[in-house]
């Protein structure tokens, strides 16, 4: 039988050593709530060993490069994402993702998770919450079962479950402006809970609108390039050529300074 | 979306998980096809047209 084939490609990139964790949907099946994404994503460590040990695996995958930054500190610093697709033994499409500055997470959380080498290679819960925090609605009730797996006080803070927060609310202690919203009813409590997604997710659409503008040009130079020279390895230093002439190592994202 | 079936997703062994996610994972593959370039990163929002290649064999592929 099978194993996720994310979670064995975590134990390939970090068998010499713990240099990603795994986020995202692959993440939410390991607290095992729910089965709901195609794709695999890692926080990978921001070094060029580590960029190349993933590389490598990746080769020997045969994966090949999508449209995104290199796999290279120099990106991923300024906040860019890779991208890799490759076939599996069964004929089946993986997805491969990767970033080194998660949004809305600290680098010293992220420093402490990667610390923790006895602990699964896999986001924490809360940090797993502030990533999950994008423009997809989707993502939304997503948060209120992982809040679940949380301390109650903690829960209170992130979760979107507008029940939980009217359980926990006389509770716990909280300045979050949905939680004392609880005191004033139920319609007042919603219209906070989606006050307070709708600014989450128009936040995250400006944070990826700047990218969004800042790659055009480099993308378009990479939809010139034919399928085979986006195999791995050889296409790595190709892709570095194109990026370091069209591709800004940062573009000023707003607010990270005050999401870190 | 987070029905009682996904929950029960707790109650599985290790093995019984792998099983349920290998059998996912096999049926969708039937939407690749039709899936969204991207799910993460900060290329999230764009589309087939902004980033598909010549050779993709996409119906919408330039």
């Amino acid at each position: 039988m099978s194993r996720n084939a994310y979670f064995d490609l975590t134990d390939a990139f970090n068998q010499d050593g713990r240099i990603v964790l795994l986020a995202s949907g692959q993440a939410v099946v390991h607290y095992r709530l729910a089965i709901m994404s195609k794709d695999g994503d890692w926080i990978v460590r921001e070094t060029d060993a580590a960029c190349r040990r993933v590389r490598t695996v990746l080769a020997e995958r045969r994966a090949r490069y999508r449209p995104g930054a290199p796999l290279d500190p120099r990106w991923l610093a300024g906040g860019w994402s890779s991208h890799f697709e490759l076939t599996d033994d069964g004929g089946r499409r993986l997805r491969c993702d990767f970033f080194s500055r998660p949004p809305r997470v600290s680098p010293q959380d992220l420093e402490a998770l990667f610390a923790a080498s006895e602990a699964p290679a896999v986001v924490d819960v809360e940090s797993l919450i502030r990533m999950k925090r994008t423009q997809r609605a989707k993502d939304y009730p997503v948060i209120g079962e992982l809040a679940r797996l949380l301390p109650p006080d903690r829960e209170l803070e992130l979760t979107t479950d507008p029940d939980r927060v009217i359980e926990l609310a006389p509770r716990y202690a909280s300045d979050r402006p949905a939680a004392r919203a609880a005191r004033e009813g139920r319609l007042a409590l919603v219209l906070a809970l989606a006050a307070e997604a709708d600014r989450l997710q128009q936040d995250d659409r400006r944070r990826v609108d700047v990218y969004e503008r800042a790659s055009e040009p480099f993308l378009r130079a990479f939809r010139e390039l034919d399928r085979d020279a986006l195999a791995l390895p050889q296409s790595h230093d190709r892709l570095c050529r194109l990026a370091e002439r069209l591709l800004p190592m940062t573009v000023g994202e707003p607010g990270r300074e005050d999401a870190r | 979306m987070l029905g009682d079936d996904d929950l029960n997703l707790r109650d599985m062994t290790d093995e019984e998980l792998d099983a349920a996610w290998d059998l996912w994972f096999d049926l969708a593959q039937a939407t690749n096809d039709s899936d969204p370039p991207y799910t993460h990163g900060v290329f999230v929002n764009l589309t087939w047209d902004d980033v598909a290649l010549p050779d993709d064999g996409r119906p919408d592929a330039p």
